[in-house]
């Protein structure tokens, strides 16, 4: 996941002046970022191991000139608003970068950047943000396998990268618990997934609006998140589980007492997951205990894709301690994951011997009946099969009971036509009453037209005469005006 | 002939920080049970709200400081946000002046005295690119001055732009049109802004005068452990 590549530091022009060595001595880390031999190196040789800086394959876009395109994507206010520009971007990435790599040992803090920094405080929190997601700073190889990768694109990246990289490092394993991006909690019950910006957030944080500037509530759609991920057992759970089987066997409700905050359901669900060993042989006597015998071993999560690889060559050296998964192991419904378990118990060669019998046995009903199978859903067949395998003494009631199950469906067929006829004739009635208030609506309208070209006309009129005798009063008016005059001169 | 005075001043603009990015200067002054912390920073006005939480979370986690410290530097922020927010969509004077912006401040072993006009019309000036140059001409290596520099101008700035406010206010109450030819906004230094005609007429002369070399030089000193020890203690019994 790491390659270790020696890249050239940027010249003064484009870069912030060298941030000096923090105040106090760096802390000591797991894993140094250069990996130093054990040889002892001349002083040129050692000089140059330390200016080696290990970056995770996925972030292998980064250049100290450039921008990639994912950093516009997940960054837009640099590259979309007027105050901010893709300079100002640069500066803040590179500095940040440099200040890192200045000792790369040490893990460094967002308060400790931005003192460093001019700028708005949001601004630079967002790009620490996204270096440190992306192995740019802070990245040390040792922690990174365990560290669950935060945006899609890293594995579209990593994809990407080099196959000696590849298959140096182990893939690393989806998160199955969500953490929210605002308060890093794990989410519970539900969840608001942001596929546009990678982000999930907590129903507190979606509610308040805690998300970065740019994204829109609308943008997030609710994830329902499964029980499995709320109940993952710890250590200490299991203990008191196992105390508790070797104790009471298989009285559960003891048992689940015994484990505080579990089920029934919970610990025996539990406990059929958990890989047996030795001291549980003794329990063969109690299969609703157990379930299984010695002979299958269901096998552990492997987080690590070498433990996976040699738990194989384990598990094909000797077969009969691996589990045999069936397509229908994960089916919902509960007794077909039963089927599945037991079939996955006995056997390939005695599972596909009693489902060549049943299919043969349906066959034969098939002929008898003349039913078309293909309207039944596959998992009740497949149920059928398993009945029809206990015997073939039940065929005759299986039949009578097909016969019976069509009967029953063609009278429920008759009956929902019937019913559907029934809500078109009050729909189409619905329809009719409605045309004709629409008909009378319009008529009225129609009067009502009428009306206002009338009073349209009369106004009309009105105007007209307003008009007219406006005309005729400044006539009027002038005469008594040229009348003054002529008396004014007179004096 | 005199130089005809650009009716521009006399017209108010709407309140916003005299700099190409309209950032607000925050400084925190916070005392818990004995644990003091402060800072100086500038805020984005435009980011959600939600982000005063996750700052203040953030800076408590990396400088190990205690929870209590969340909310204070929360509640701090807020408020100062609210304080800009308030001035916004009022009027403000902004008239063809230069203030002078004064510099006195330390930052760790380095100290920072300096004195320059800087022009209030001009909304594209960019005090963060001025600190830059400003450390690079004078040998500044402490990466932590220049944004003290660029904080301090902004702080003022954001000082004379709330008063241009108040100033608009009383004109406006005393109904004097033409108070916006004569405002004068004073600078958080106390001096009062020059007029651009004044200071660059016909008569006068853009090239300064010797006498006035020595207040316009920008003093850059590096202290000692005593030296800076000695300040702190200075600062601290006045604070008390």
């Amino acid at each position: 996941m790491a390659t270790t590549a020696t890249e050239p530091l940027p010249s003064s022009a484009e870069m912030p002046p060298a941030p000096p060595p923090p105040k106090q001595p760096p802390q000591p880390v797991a894993a140094a970022s250069a990996v130093k031999p054990e040889a002892p190196l001349s002083d040129s040789k050692a000089s140059a191991e330390a200016n080696v800086i290990v970056v995770p394959s996925y972030s292998r876009w980064f250049s100290w000139d450039s921008i990639d395109e994912c950093e516009v994507r997940h960054l837009p206010e640099f590259f979309e608003s007027a105050s901010k520009s893709p300079r100002v971007y640069k500066y803040y990435r590179n500095s940040i970068v440099k200040y890192f790599r200045y000792n790369p040992t040490r893990k460094i803090t967002f308060t400790d950047v931005r003192k460093t920094l001019v700028g708005d405080v949001g601004s630079i929190r967002r790009v620490f943000d996204f270096l440190e997601t992306w192995g740019l700073i802070n990245y040390h190889p040792s922690s990174s396998l365990t560290k669950p990768l935060k945006w899609d694109d890293k594995e579209t990246k990593s994809d990407s990268a080099s196959n000696t990289t590849e298959s140096s490092s182990a893939p690393a394993k989806e998160n199955t618990k969500r953490l929210c991006s605002g308060c890093k909690v794990v989410c519970t019950i539900a969840c608001f997934a942001c596929d546009k910006y990678d982000l999930t957030l907590c129903a507190r944080c979606y509610v308040r609006g805690n998300y970065r500037v740019g994204v829109n509530s609308s943008d997030f759609r609710r994830v329902e998140i499964s029980e499995e991920t709320k109940t993952d057992w710890n250590e200490k759970e299991t203990t008191n589980l196992l105390e508790a089987i070797t104790h009471y066997s298989d009285d559960w409700k003891r048992v689940s007492q015994h484990v505080p905050g579990r089920t029934e359901k919970e610990c025996v669900a539990h406990f059929l997951k958990l890989p047996f060993v030795d001291q549980f042989q003794h329990y063969q006597q109690h299969p609703a205990v157990n379930g299984t015998d010695d002979s299958c071993n269901p096998l552990k999560r492997v987080t690590n894709a070498d433990a996976e690889s040699e738990l194989d060559t384990v598990a094909s050296a000797e077969p009969n301690k691996r589990m045999r998964l069936t397509p229908l192991a994960d089916a919902s419904n509960p007794i077909m994951a039963q089927a599945a378990f037991l079939s996955a118990l006995a056997g390939s060669e005695v599972a596909q011997a009693a489902a060549q019998a049943a299919l043969t046995t349906l066959s034969e009903v098939y002929k008898a009946t003349k039913i078309n199978y293909r309207s039944f859903p596959r998992n009740t067949l497949l149920q059928d099969a398993g009945i029809m395998s206990n015997g073939g003494n039940t065929s005759d009631s299986f039949q009578g009971s097909r016969l019976h199950a069509n009967i029953q469906l063609e009278k429920e067929e008759l009956d929902v036509e019937k019913a559907i006829s029934e809500i078109i004739e009050v729909q189409m009635k619905n329809i009719q009453d409605k045309l004709v208030q629409f008909e009378d609506l319009d008529l009225l309208m129609e009067k009502e037209g009428q009306q206002l070209e009338q009073m349209k006309n009369m106004f009309f009129l009105d105007q007209l005469t307003l008009l007219f005798h406006k005309s005729s009063a400044p006539k009027t008016g002038e005469c008594q005006e040229g009348n003054n005059v002529k008396t004014n001169h007179g004096y | 002939m005199k130089t005809p005075i650009s009716g521009f001043y006399r017209n108010p603009v709407k309140f916003r920080m005299p700099t190409a990015e309209n950032l607000v200067p925050i400084r925190l002054d916070i005392e818990i049970e004995g644990q003091r912390y402060k800072d100086a920073f500038t805020w984005n006005p435009s980011d959600p709200d939600s982000e005063v939480v996750v700052f203040a979370k953030r800076t408590v986690k990396d400088l190990k400081l205690p929870p209590a410290f969340v909310t204070q530097i929360a509640q701090s922020i807020q408020s100062q946000l609210s304080e800009f927010r308030s001035y916004e969509g009022q009027d403000m004077y902004a008239g063809e002046k230069i203030v002078p912006i004064k510099l006195d401040l330390r930052v760790n072993h380095t100290l920072v005295k300096d004195q320059f006009l800087w022009d209030l019309n001009n909304f594209e000036s960019d005090p963060e690119e001025f600190a830059r140059i400003f450390c690079k001409d004078t040998g500044i290596e402490d990466p932590e001055v220049g944004p003290a520099i660029a904080f301090a101008i902004r702080e003022q700035l954001y000082e004379i732009a709330i008063q241009s406010v108040v100033s608009a206010r009383e004109s406006r109450m005393s109904k004097k049109g033409r108070r916006g030819a004569e405002y004068t906004p004073v600078s958080k230094g106390g001096a009062a802004a020059v007029d651009l005609v004044k200071l660059f007429g016909p008569k006068s002369s853009v090239v300064r005068k010797r006498k006035e070399w020595d207040v316009y030089e920008p003093i850059v000193d590096l202290l000692s452990n005593e030296e800076v020890d000695a300040l702190e203690a200075k600062e601290e019994r006045n604070f008390r």
